[in-house]
């Protein structure tokens, strides 16, 4: 029995761009059988097994709500601003928990281990204090000030420099980060990772971007970005439970983490339980 | 209760391997001077298995954030926290783990019994097979086993497998009386192989 909290949210489900008629995609959300298409008037449809569900088109991207809506879908106003290139990055599938997907994303202090002299290398392993908040007003975690050195921070960057980044979880499988811009100091680079829950044990990834780099080649910066994903999959899915752990005491984290222990705090407080381990085995 | 998890040769210093107890997965690991230790393959920070870490020295780290332990499975660094001393609280899950006649065995934590006697004889090579241990039996007519030691002839030279259990598989783990028959031997148990797996198909 999956939680009403958990089906009234919004999921990524497919890319627009890669949509067709019917069948279409055919997927797994939250454990229950979908086919994602277009229908003869050109409308997108989510089709579940008791009918229709709730859709939103936005980033790149078809959302749907398997319950009643809680609320719209999270904004990125980025989305929308001129000069910035939109960047589908395409899908991975990863044998983890949605959550256990997101919580990575969240982590900066890998970096130098899993995506080693690219967004991270020893010696620059420290992991300085930062802020983090949930905030009440838009219902999102939150972490800023982070401060991180990467040897190659992005695929435009042409050698190592002092990352800044601010993390938000915008929906319970749904993380936006903004990073220094290499090409453009007043402005943060905008990548999110959008995840779809096939099960509590299997996800699929849509990494998304919204740059300010007019020079690098789409396939590159795709490239870039799943390269990123597959490092970060070797560790996903070797990860002893597959469920994210919610109940102290299983897993221990530090000051480093305060990210991840505010994430798992808001998703429990939220009843947000789909591929979460509640009860320490 | 001990069980082989492997023969020496196949863990070379700096090394880190995949193993089990009795269902519990490990990670096996030999330090740049030689030390052995196993752990429950689980760094409790993450949750990351620690049997894809990577050894440096006298230590074991995890793949993910870099925590790092010594031999006796306490963490000593944490690379986000270069300057902060890891509480003693964050330990590796430790297993006994010893060599004996070219054998790697785990225990668990405390006292244990002896070590099957296996002087003498020789390591020959490991292998995985697809079957149990009733077709083995049959893939092994004269062998004599004694928990998972089997002893038997092999062209008039004695020869003992050191089996474990791996999943849907087994682990032959195989030694021989003389080391001029290791070659022989090692054919031998390509054909124990393929029998194993026959009979387990019937």
């Amino acid at each position: 029995m999956i939680p009403a909290a958990v089906l009234n949210e919004w999921y990524p489900v497919a890319m627009i761009a890669q949509l067709a008629a019917w069948p279409g995609r055919q997927t797994l959300l939250l454990g229950s059988e979908i086919n994602v298409f277009r229908d003869a008037a050109g409308a997108v449809v989510v089709q579940g097994a008791d009918g229709p569900l709730a859709v939103t088109l936005a980033y790149g991207h078809v959302w749907a709500c398997p319950g009643v809506p809680a609320h719209p879908l999270f904004p990125i106003p980025e989305a929308d601003q001129p000069g910035r290139r939109l960047v589908d990055c395409g899908v991975v599938r990863v044998k983890c928990s949605p959550l256990r997907a997101v919580e990575n994303f969240l982590d900066i202090a890998h970096f130098p281990f899993v995506h080693t002299d690219v967004l991270g290398a020893e010696p620059h392993t420290e992991v300085g204090r930062y802020e983090v908040q949930i905030r009440e007003d838009s219902d999102e975690v939150w972490a800023t000030k982070v401060h991180f050195y990467q040897p190659q921070a992005a695929k435009s960057a042409a050698g190592g420099i002092v990352t800044e980044y601010m993390y938000r979880v915008a929906a319970p499988t749904a993380s936006v980060l903004y990073k220094t811009c290499p090409n453009n100091a007043d402005e943060w680079d905008v990548i999110a990772i959008f995840v779809q829950p096939l099960t509590e044990e299997l996800c699929e990834v849509w990494p998304w971007m919204a740059l300010f780099d007019d020079t690098t080649p789409q396939a590159d910066l795709i490239q870039f970005q799943q390269m990123i994903f597959l490092q970060d999959r070797s560790i996903l899915e070797n990860q002893i439970p597959r469920l994210l752990p919610l109940d102290p005491g299983k897993e221990i984290p530090t000051q480093a983490d305060l990210t991840s222990i505010a994430y798992r705090r808001w998703l429990k407080r939220k009843g947000l339980t789909y591929g979460a381990q509640m009860v320490a085995a | 209760m001990w069980v082989a998890n492997g023969l020496s040769q196949d863990l070379p210093s700096g090394v880190v391997m995949a193993g089990n107890w009795q269902g519990a997965e490990l990670a096996i690991w030999r330090s740049v001077s030689g030390r052995l230790a196993a752990w429950g393959d689980r760094c409790p920070h993450r949750g990351m298995r620690l049997s894809h870490g990577f050894v440096r020295g006298e230590t074991l780290s995890c793949i993910y954030h870099g925590w790092t332990y010594g031999s006796d499975g306490a963490c000593s660094k944490i690379p986000a926290h270069p300057t902060m001393v890891p509480p003693a609280a964050i330990k590796a899950e430790v297993y006994q783990c010893v060599e004996a006649d070219g054998v790697i065995w785990v225990g668990p934590a405390g006292p244990e019994a002896d070590l099957p006697d296996l002087s003498g004889m020789v390591a020959v090579r490991s292998v995985s097979v697809l079957g149990d241990v009733a077709a083995l039996t049959r893939a092994l007519p004269g062998f004599v086993a004694d928990g998972a030691l089997w002893r038997g002839q092999v062209g008039g030279v004695s020869v003992s497998l050191v089996v474990q259990a791996r999943g849907a598989g087994l682990g032959l783990h195989a030694l021989c009386g003389a080391a001029a028959h290791r070659v022989a031997v090692s054919r031998w148990l390509d054909g124990v192989v393929q029998l194993v797996e026959q009979e387990a198909l019937t």
